[in-house]
């Protein structure tokens, strides 16, 4: 007969007991999983966050109480779990799992890794660490009632990367300075106009008119010429927002009517944008004062977010957030700048009042706090249960691998709803590694569509090798027979290469460079395919990669069926499938939302229902497939998460 | 202060609030939930409710706690929840809930919900019966190893916001209203200067388009695929023209031509909601009426006189593409009528409580814009789930006849909860007694399916498991 310990063979049991894990996040899914984890018998556990606790936080991570609130969330969940387990061995790190100091090695010294985190880019690190160091990893993910598990062994499974996923949804510049058509528009450029004004300056992110917007002008010699015009005049291009906001000491009349008067008016002045569009409408402070309403500074009925005030009201919101932002700046000291955070009522009140002014001058329809919140932030719900559900699947995902039983291993949906065959956690069996993955391939290799002319080494290493390859310190050598480093990891060795084109390199279509990243132990190889042909606003394409070129979907009928057209069902919807050997696996990514810093708001947030009485739809799930054809279609229901 | 107060729950609970909005959270402040035994899938059940900050709850459990904690269950339990959300009141009964059933079975009809987790099956349907008769919504847990089997008993769940996944916006633009029709008048598409002409709302736009269609269509609706592709191609005709005759950009009559399919839906009840109309509760109103079923009753009349057959008008429009004036104006249209709906199905309520002698406040508002989406869930008691008469004998047969069906767990659990009943303990829980506890509960599992008249087979694997947990 075999020897039981509570429901696990004695076996297991010893080896849950004796193993050591780690556990990246102690957020919503880290709380759930660090309690499974003490109460089914792990004795040897590490457990690392770089984030502090936010009240937020506290409808759901139950290892926290509002008197923690700032606190490091590593260390205050240990000191939880001590307090009802006090036999466990944790060892909490406040810190980012993509810190050097988390090499290879030390991935090794665990049998099992468990992710519990809320971006892509940590969930890129970690999976190629545990590829690196061929340690089981344990991918989780949930959004409001949804939530996934999956199993990543190297060469047994896919991994985290081996289907392609969507970039960011990014806007055009000159339609977040000059032609916002949509709400979300005016909440990019508000999100811009806080870090241009209180936060890091970064030139990406200009607010003012763009005068060299190809539309405005009557032919092409045109713009090259106001372009040139506006670099010289300090009229629209002035020095810098900041200075100017200074120098009037931040006085919230004059930023008023800079950017919602005298701007509008200039915008007015290219008059070929507004042949086909409806004008801006100037606004004048005196006149909003007139219209404010001394009743919306109270609270009405109902939850205060959630209304929506006059474009008076929201000329008052601005004065005050901009008084109250312009006295923690002052706090902080000379040269000190403000981290917009969601989070952060004066910061959250700023965007509020300063997109929907611009809303209003648009001719769109204002939003509540609550909504431009929602999409400000990228806010994914998030509850208690749904983590609680999906910690518990991780746990029993773990046992089976410590039981060497990962062929047992599954994929498992945890649906809104039950499916067609009553199911509302619906397992699938876990797909082979994809032979052409660029992280787990024996060989990783991808094709890079690029002008060599217009793209500079800076580009070619922030946002190709690690925005897009999820590197963290890329090195960079031709493979032009003489080895020319182009990128090293090494401070000081070769920034003069930064703002120089790739051409200037010798680098040109059918180039080969090889990307190396020491700490990820991942090589990459690129090849260059040159093109002058690349669409506007677009600075490369990865060949093959998503949307145009969509891995083969064999995707039953009835699944359309069920998400077609309605975005209020955001199903996972594996659904009918008995079992599952497509490959649909579901990416929800975390139970939080991305850093708060993230710039660009991701298309998803744009299609979060503006009513309240939808806020459900908030939630998101999508499956691979689909994601691949990502687009901005608000009558998709299929919303990527990241 | 109680504007800071609400600030500091709309941060709290910020990430739910924008799963189940704020009607959401008033129910569940509003809900008082009881849990029978504080085990450890009882007080995780009410953790995830404590946190996200249910209005109430009380824990009832006999059992004393050994080791540190050492006193009574129920009050630990509470004290550690409690810990957990300082809005969250936390009550305890340390009483069996046996004892209680016995002394005061009234105590259970103040709860919202009552959860009842590892109860002995004569304790279940004990308490069962109570709260069927009380209407108490009853959910019942248990778990046993890596088996857990969860069922909700309730006779009747009144939802006014169901929040269908799939739910059309109700534009009446197959039988507008008569303000509805006089906005409509007001817009002349063919004499309005560009910029007004491609910022027409695109409900204007297809009701426009649709009065041309009537006129050759014998006022009848563009109803199959083929008469609504035609009909798209009227509006894409009415697409402004540049000097060089190609179409201008005009996205309100992108919207109106991607539009026209659920815009064209007839305006019609449907059959969920038909049937509340038809319900007993709906036809005799005494002063017994709870007030979801004076309200259905409240709309059935509108329906049946003033609504000419159709329900209250919503009076919400979707956002779309147009200037503030032009929106704010049509929306004004849908939500004056929908309040003068709301005022004539305000009007039937009260007479039929005055009728009755009953106060009743219900947020008629609210109920109204959901008068589409009215649903009643009912299940069936644990007494018809378990007499032999009304036991579901065909579809358990028909279910063990699949191979991936989860029904033997069903029985399975059963013959556990037999077992426990004759011997006061689950099998397994002694090492040296686990041969004997194997044919213990084979017996249980036969004369289950015996006194069910159930030929089916249960592997005996089940049985050895399930003898080892």
């Amino acid at each position: 007969m075999v020897q039981l310990v509570g429901p696990l063979s004695k076996e297991l049991s010893d080896s849950v007991s004796s193993c050591k894990i780690l556990v990246v996040g102690a957020g919503g899914i880290g709380c759930e999983l660090l309690k499974n984890l003490v109460l089914t018998g792990f004795k040897n556990i590490e457990v690392i966050d770089l984030d502090t606790i936010d009240v937020s936080n506290l409808n759901r991570q139950f290892l926290f109480q509002k008197k923690h609130v700032g606190k490091s969330k590593a260390q205050v969940a240990k000191e939880s779990v001590l307090r009802f387990c006090p036999s466990a061995n944790i060892t909490a790190y406040h810190d980012s799992i993509m810190n050097p100091d988390y090499n290879v090695e030390f991935f090794r010294s665990f049998q099992l890794v468990m992710n519990a985190l809320d971006n892509r880019a940590a969930r890129n690190h970690v999976n190629r660490m545990c590829l690196a160091a061929d340690i089981p990893l344990i991918e989780s993910g949930t959004a409001g009632y949804l939530g996934q598990v999956t199993v990543i062994k190297k060469g047994v499974t896919e991994c985290y990367e081996c289907q392609p996923k969507p970039t960011q949804k990014t806007f055009p510049g000159c339609t977040i300075r000059n032609t916002p058509s949509e709400p979300i528009h005016c909440i990019v450029w508000a999100k811009y106009l806080f870090n241009q004004l209180f936060g890091e300056e970064d030139a990406d992110q200009e607010v003012s008119p763009d005068t060299a917007d190809p539309e405005a002008a009557w032919n092409p010699e045109d713009t090259a010429a106001r372009a040139t015009a506006s670099d010289q005049d300090g009229d629209i291009k002035r020095v810098s927002t900041k200075d100017w906001a200074r120098s009037t000491g931040y006085d919230p009349v004059k930023l008023f009517n800079k950017l919602f008067k005298d701007d509008i008016m200039y915008l007015l002045t290219m008059d070929k944008l507004w042949k086909k569009r409806k004008a801006p409408v100037p606004l004048d402070w005196a006149e909003m004062l007139q219209l404010a309403n001394p009743q919306d500074e109270g609270c009405g009925t109902g939850l205060k977010d959630q209304q929506v005030l006059n474009v008076g009201g929201y000329s008052r919101l601005f004065q005050h957030s901009v008084e109250t932002l312009r006295s923690q700046l002052a706090d902080k000291g000379d040269g000190a700048e403000l981290v917009w955070d969601k989070d952060d009522p004066p910061a959250m009140d700023f965007v509020t009042a300063a997109a929907n002014l611009r809303m209003h001058i648009f001719s769109m329809n204002m939003k509540s706090r609550f909504d431009v919140k929602s999409m400000a932030g990228n806010i994914i719900p998030a509850i208690a249960t749904t983590n609680a559900v999906i910690a518990g699947l991780i746990v029993l995902e773990a046992l089976k691998v410590l039981n060497s039983d990962i062929q047992q291993c599954r994929t498992i949906f945890l649906n809104k709803q039950p499916n067609p065959r009553k199911k509302l956690l619906v397992p699938c069996a876990l797909d082979r590694p994809n032979p052409n993955c660029y992280v787990c391939a024996s060989k990783p290799e991808v094709t890079v569509k690029l002008n060599v002319h217009k793209t500079i080494v800076q580009a070619l290493q922030d946002k190709i090798l690690k925005e897009k390859f999820g590197m963290v310190a890329p090195d960079v050598q031709i493979e032009d027979g003489k080895g020319t480093i182009l990128i090293s990891s090494e401070e000081g060795e070769t920034e003069a290469n930064n703002g120089k084109m790739l051409s200037d390199f010798g680098i040109r279509n059918g180039s080969r460079l090889q990307a190396d990243d020491f700490l990820q132990d991942y090589t990459l190889l690129v090849n260059v395919l040159h093109s002058e042909e690349l669409p506007k606003d677009v600075e490369f394409e990865v060949v093959g990669d998503a949307p145009d070129k969509a891995p083969p979907s064999k995707a039953p009928e009835e699944e359309k069926s069920i998400t077609n057209g309605n975005k209020d069902s955001a199903q996972p919807s594996t659904s009918s499938k008995a079992v599952v050997e497509e490959d649909d696996l579901l990416i929800v990514d975390s139970d939080e939302e991305p850093s708060s810093s993230t710039a660009d708001v991701s298309t998803e947030t744009s299609s979060l229902k503006r009513k309240h009485q939808d806020a459900e739809t908030g939630e998101a799930a999508s499956k691979r497939k689909r994601l691949d054809q990502q687009s901005a279609d608000d009558d998709d229901d299929i919303i990527a998460l990241d | 202060n109680m504007s800071e107060q609400k600030t500091n729950k709309e941060q709290r609970y910020d990430r739910q609030l924008r799963l189940w909005g704020d009607h959401g959270q008033e129910a569940l402040e509003n809900a008082h939930t009881c849990l029978l035994n504080a085990s450890a899938t009882g007080t995780e059940i009410l953790k995830n409710l404590i946190l996200p900050g249910i209005g109430a709850f009380t824990i009832v459990d006999g059992h004393k706690v050994t080791g540190e904690d050492v006193g009574n269950k129920a009050q630990a339990a509470t004290e550690f929840l409690q810990e957990l959300n300082s809005d969250v009141s936390g009550n305890f009964v340390e009483e069996s809930p046996d004892k209680l059933l016995d002394n005061d079975p009234e105590f259970f009809h103040r709860f919202s919900l009552v959860i009842g987790v590892q109860l002995p099956e004569s304790t279940c349907q004990r308490l069962g019966a109570v709260l069927w008769s009380a209407g108490v919504p009853f959910l019942v847990c248990r778990t046993y190893g890596l088996v857990g089997y969860m069922r909700l008993v309730v006779k009747e769940h009144t939802v006014v916001e169901s929040h269908p996944d799939n739910a059309l916006e109700d534009l009446r633009l197959d039988q507008p209203f008569t303000e509805l029709r006089n906005h409509i008048s007001s817009y002349h598409l063919d004499s309005m200067d560009k910029k007004d002409h491609s910022h027409t709302p695109w409900i204007i736009v297809i009701a426009k388009y649709l009065e041309k269609w009537y006129n050759e269509h014998n006022c009848q609706l563009p109803k199959n695929y083929k008469e609504k592709e035609v009909f798209r191609q009227l509006i894409r005709d009415g697409i402004r023209k540049n000097e060089n005759g190609a179409p201008e950009e005009e996205e309100n009559f992108d919207e109106a031509i991607k539009n026209v399919n659920t815009a064209l839906n007839p305006t019609k009840i449907s059959s969920t909601v038909d049937d509340i109309f038809n319900c007993v509760q709906c036809e005799n109103i005494t002063s017994q009426t709870s007030a979801f079923w004076m309200m259905a009753r409240g709309v059935r009349d509108f329906v049946q006189n003033e609504g000419n057959g159709s329900l209250p008008v919503r009076g919400t429009i979707p956002d779309m593409i147009a200037d503030s004036d032009k929106f704010i104006n049509l929306q004004n249209v849908y939500r004056e009528k929908a309040l003068q709906d709301a005022a004539v199905v305000s009007k039937h309520i009260q007479s039929h409580l005055q009728a009755v002698g009953k106060v009743i406040n219900t947020n008629k508002i609210q109920f109204l814009h959901c008068a589409a989406f009215l649903r009643v869930v009912r299940c069936r008691s644990l007494a018809e789930e378990y007499s032999t008469d009304t036991f579901q004998k065909d579809t358990i047969t028909s279910c063990m006849d699949s191979p991936d069906s989860e029904m033997v767990l069903y029985l399975m659990l059963r013959s556990v909860d037999r077992f426990y009943q004759q011997h006061s303990r689950y099998p397994g829980v002694y090492n040296y007694q686990v041969e004997e506890d194997i044919s213990k509960l084979k017996l249980c599992v036969n004369s289950l399916l015996q006194e069910h008249g159930l030929s089916v087979n249960v592997k005996d694997d089940y049985v050895h498991e399930y003898s080892l947990i």
